[in-house]
């Protein structure tokens, strides 16, 4: 199974889980992650914060509920942002409203919410992706009704005010989106397609890639987009036929396809035919540094996938499998400060948390 | 769980008990404030009725804060009491991989044994097979138990406090010891024994029971100063002693009185005595493969060790039974309960039956102290009716149905016992064990009943345990494993269940389309894109119904959407607005085949474009592209008609272009024949008029007429 020596735990949970992050630790001794649940038997979802112990005497790790608050409907996104002073949570839900939450960590770890946006024609259904800038101050939401939405929030007011960056009318539906610098985001959609975005240049994105590229044979869609603060120029997407691919802004329309589907010629070693959900820059280096690393060659990653593979993936190397479960991997999250730590949710309702040695 | 029920008429394999449990009250919570008109019910997923409650038509003032009616939930039912519903769920996801592994290995042994045709599928390694996946699904019922030792031993703790036992993992322990443990059967008595020590507490419930006995009494022992003097004592004793929980026993020996330091010496005797039954309780010779470290008795793996020992040690009690210093004894309790005991050790059938609660209890202690030569299930078998007739019981529990089902080697009664009591799962997992080592038992399973439809009883169990697990939003993602095992009905099944699921959420379509990538349904997956597709259109996701139905390949309803789409597109493609266009056109790509209708889209844009360069630049080459263009897009047969007149009046800068005529004199011919199929096609009923003036035809045709005129004479 797992070709490299990590410790792998996985816990039960009573509920389905449909996200799963990482919050930053504010002290040495404590972890924290938030858990966006879905109880199946109630048909309540949640957001809770849980203390995560993880317990030195070798058993497995203990999770322990500190505070919980109910969303109106299902989490669809869940993102956090770790340069704050206290930990903000972004939380986007099927019913279209967008939640930012602040937790308290050091007093008990209790949550609210600080501000929602949930009215009439911020979005038209569910929203698929939203993603908190660093700092905290504006997050980007998107969906399948072709809406881009800037959310901005100064803090004391519990109404968000938001603004409309581009309205598709449905024409192009996007479902991921990530921040790359405090005025530029990339966003993903249908056939593989990506887009650029700049504030400063209003009315559009600013740049495509051709979702076409893989000629018609197996076209999917983008389920996730990771940018490395320090590598902006590249978008890294993962998505649907075990597809990993990176968009180099520089080389236009020439994808650097590092799993999956895609040129014939290239034989690229297939890890996964299935979606892969999650995309996420490995910050959990072995023994180079990253700066030695060419910047036309991409950083390590690690993806998860629905046929049950976490594995980290660098160019032009075997990709490492870190687990390979008899059911899916929906999400999963590198911990910023412990990069070593992954926390992943299972598809049977479990959460596995794997400390790489 | 309900679900299991098959039809009442003749082909019932399970008796529906008519015993009603009475009536159920489920709380509807609607909310309505006006009265209820009528209400609706049907059948929701799993065992959840769905009730729609209408109010009754609205006569008052305000209609704001009420609504018509309310369509609420009931979940019926409970049940297991003893497993929660997410407990079951646990159980279901860690079942599917030892069975889907063993399923795989079922079918390597009987290819292999195809091949050879001789040998038979039962060797040691099928043996091995079926252990694995006992002792997998058994971890999964909860933790061994008695794993915890406590560090400070206290010596006034007599029964140790383990994780509670449930009684599904007794019973799949009862049919992995008759069942999957095949070399085990000359030790089968010492598996019972140490089977009710670890679950005689789950009897306890409905009946007095040795265990609750020790409960009891640990309770009052903190509180009691001189224990040999309370008649309990000895009662608690002799009835641990006959089910055979020697270390209990012999721990509860040691807190008799005449071991303290300032007694020792006056009750040398008595306290002899009780040593001497404590030694000889702690070397009672047993028939067993190894002892667990800290468990009393001598081991003996071969029979005739075990019956010389056995007679030696009956010997020793007699001897002791029938000795002078009972006399010296002056405890008249230690005295009578000890002789008590020791009569439990020599077998007596009146002392065995007054010192244990149920049938079960005595059963174990006739196995143990009349009956330890015993062989063969037969004889177990009239040994648990006699066991029976001497403590007869009102109401049995789930579990003694199923022991007297297992000894009595009726499968049928069994595979009842197990669905009546467990429920669906246990069923289904059960018939592994239940067919790997008797062939009676295989063919009984595996052959196909006419009235079960033609399916074999195997088939049938797995088929209504899939049923369970598909009528549940979190489980039905394992029903396809159990469905493919069901050679007659399992795939057309799982073709249903993967075209009910819900379509408007990508991630849930995702996981159904990959069920279906795994199974090679492609037809199933086109049919699901399709639903997706047509859904996502109707709610104004365009972008996300074009996606699906080019994934499905669908030209046909591509075609549809394409008429529909080109309503909207002649009103705002010419505009700024072209850049909501962008997207969907490069979704649509260059493929035709797969684009339907929409192709033309492509073409247009490419046209706009050359057009939005020639307008810039003005170089006649740009003219040139535009009008390339502008021709393959009149070639096409793709191009709507009602196109034909935008696209035309569009290009009049190009048409009359000042240096040269661009197009040549075949060219103009074909634009002209094709404005001559608009006018024609205009007197047809359900011609859609382009929204331009008027003077828009003549426009175009005195341009073309014109350009005509400058090709011929350039040519």
């Amino acid at each position: 199974m797992a070709q490299n020596p990590s410790l792998v735990h996985r816990i039960p949970q009573s509920k389905y889980i449909d996200a799963i992050r990482w919050l930053s630790p504010v002290s040495a001794l404590d972890r924290f992650a938030a858990v966006a649940y879905y109880d199946t038997d109630t048909n309540s979802p949640s957001i809770e914060i849980i203390c995560v112990d993880p317990n030195p005497e070798g058993s497995s790790p203990t999770l322990t509920p500190q505070s919980s608050w109910t969303p109106p409907s299902r989490i669809s996104s869940l993102k956090t942002a770790h340069s704050t002073h206290q930990p903000l949570l972004a939380a986007a839900t099927f019913s279209g409203s967008i939640h930012i939450l602040a937790s308290d960590l050091i007093n008990g770890g209790t949550m609210e919410s600080e501000a929602t946006v949930s009215e009439l024609g911020f979005h038209s259904g569910p929203v698929s992706a939203v993603d908190l800038r660093e700092g905290g101050t504006e997050c980007v939401s998107v969906g399948e009704d072709g809406r881009v939405n800037l959310v901005s929030f100064v803090g004391d007011s519990s109404k968000l005010s938001y603004r409309r960056i581009f309205d598709a009318n449905g024409l192009v539906g996007y479902t991921a989106v990530k921040w790359a610098s405090p005025s530029e985001f990339a966003t993903g959609g249908y056939g593989f397609g990506l887009q650029w975005w700049d504030q400063r240049k209003p009315g559009g994105p600013v740049s495509q890639f051709k979702g076409n590229w893989c000629q018609g044979k197996t076209s999917g869609i983008v389920h996730s987009i990771d940018i490395h603060p320090s590598r902006k120029h590249t978008c890294l997407a993962g998505g649907s036929s075990g597809t990993v691919f990176a968009w180099d802004l520089r080389a236009q329309q020439q994808p650097i396809v590092l799993s999956g589907a895609g040129t014939d010629e290239a034989p690229i070693s297939l890890l996964s035919e299935s979606e892969v959900w999650e995309v996420q820059y490995d910050r959990y280096t072995r023994s180079s540094n990253t700066s030695n690393i060419s910047s036309t060659r991409i950083l390590p990653i690690m993806i998860c996938s629905e046929d049950g593979i976490l594995a980290v993936i660098e160019q032009g190397e075997e990709p490492l499998e870190l687990l390979a479960e008899p059911c899916a991997i929906n999400s999963f999250d590198i911990d910023q400060q412990n990069p070593s730590d992954v926390i992943c949710s299972l598809e049977w309702e479990s959460i596995a948390i794997l400390t790489r040695s | 769980m309900p679900g299991a029920s098959s039809d009442s008429g003749g082909g019932a394999l399970v008796p529906i008990s008519p015993e009603s449990q009475g009536a159920l009250v489920y709380p509807l919570r609607h909310g309505l404030k006006s009265p209820i008109s009528r209400l609706s019910i049907s059948w929701s997923r799993g065992n959840s009725l769905r009730v729609s409650v209408f109010a009754a038509p609205y006569s008052g003032s305000s209609v704001e804060d009420d609504a018509g009616g309310k369509v609420v939930e009931v979940k019926l039912g409970g049940g297991d009491g003893e497993i929660s519903d997410a407990h079951w769920r646990r159980i279901a996801y860690g079942s599917v991989s030892p069975f889907a592994l063993l399923q795989s290995r079922k079918n390597a042994v009987s290819s292999l044994s195809k091949m050879s045709m001789n040998s038979s599928p039962y060797n040691a390694d099928w043996w091995d097979y079926i252990m694995e996946y006992s002792r997998d699904i058994n971890a999964l019922l909860g933790s061994q138990r008695s794993a915890s030792v406590p560090v400070i031993d206290d010596p006034k703790s007599i029964i140790m406090k383990g994780e509670e036992p449930t009684s599904l993992k007794a019973a799949w322990e009862l049919l992995e010891m008759f069942y999957a443990e095949s070399a085990s059967h000359s030790w089968l008595p010492e598996c019972l024994v140490d089977w009710l020590a670890d679950y005689d507490s789950l009897f306890s419930g409905t009946h007095p029971t040795v265990h609750s006995k020790l409960v009891d009494f640990q309770k009052e022992l903190v509180n009691m100063q001189v224990v040999e003097d309370n008649p309990k004592y000895w009662e608690v004793m002799s009835s641990a002693l006959a089910v055979g929980w020697l270390d209990i026993v012999v721990k509860m020996l040691r807190l008799h009185g005449s071991y303290q330091l300032d007694q020792l010496s006056n009750r040398e005797t008595e306290n002899g005595l009780v040593e001497a039954v404590a030694v000889l309780i702690s070397k009672m010779p047993r028939m067993r493969l190894d002892q667990e470290a800290g468990k009393l008795g001598e081991c003996f793996n071969a029979r005739p060790d075990f019956v010389k020992a056995w007679e030696k040690w009956r010997g020793q009690i007699n001897k002791l039974d029938s000795s002078a210093f009972w006399f010296q004894c002056a405890h008249q309790q230690t005295r009578e309960g000890l002789r008590s005991m020791l009569q439990i050790m020599l077998g007596n059938a009146n002392c065995l039956c007054s010192a244990t609660c149920h049938w079960i209890e005595l059963y174990i202690s006739h196995l143990l102290y009349i009956r330890p030569f015993i062989v063969g299930l037969e004889n177990m078998y009239s040994l648990a009716q006699k066991s029976i007739q001497l403590k007869p019981m009102a109401s049995a529990h789930r579990l003694m149905g199923l022991i007297i089902g297992i000894l009595g080697e009726n499968t049928e009664v069994v595979l009842a016992e197990c669905l009546k009591g467990f429920g669906p799962w246990m069923v289904a997992h059960a018939m592994e064990l239940l067919t790997a080592g008797s062939d009676n038992a295989e063919m009984l399973l595996h052959e196909e009943r006419q009235n079960l439809g033609g399916i074999s009883i195997e088939e049938l169990h797995r088929l209504v345990y899939a049923q369970v697990l598909s009528s549940h939003p979190l489980t039905w993602q394992i029903a396809p494993i159990y469905l493919i095992s069901c050679m007659k009905h399992g795939m057309v099944l799982l073709q249903i269940l993967l075209s009910q699921q819900p379509v408007q959420d990508n991630q849930l379509l995702l996981k159904s389309i990959e069920i279906c990538r795994l199974y090679e349904l492609h037809s199933v997956t086109s049919n699901i894109m399709k639903i997706a597709g047509v859904h996502h259109w109707k709610h104004g996701r365009k972008g996300s119904g074009v996606f699906w139905l080019q994934q499905a390949r669908d030209e046909y309803r591509l075609n549809r959407i394409a008429q529909q789409l080109f309503d909207t597109v002649g009103k705002t493609i010419s505009d700024d607005s072209f850049k909501q266009w962008e997207g969907l056109i490069q979704l649509l790509g260059s493929d035709s085949k797969t684009a339907g209708g929409l192709e033309f889209l492509h073409k247009y844009r490419h046209f706009k474009k050359s057009l939005q360069h020639v307008c810039d630049g003005k170089t006649t080459d740009a003219a040139r592209q535009a009008v390339e263009s502008l021709i393959t897009l009149m070639k096409n047969p793709s191009t709507p008609q009602r196109f034909y007149l935008p696209l035309l009046h569009d290009s009049l800068k190009l048409l009359n272009w000042k240096d040269r005529p661009l197009l040549n004199v075949s060219q103009t011919n074909l634009l002209l024949t094709k404005l001559q199929d608009l006018s024609m096609a205009r007197l047809r009923p359900d011609f859609i008029e382009s929204e331009l003036p008027p003077q828009a035809v003549n426009a175009v045709r005195l341009a073309l007429a014109t350009n005509l005129g400058r090709a011929i004479l350039e040519e």
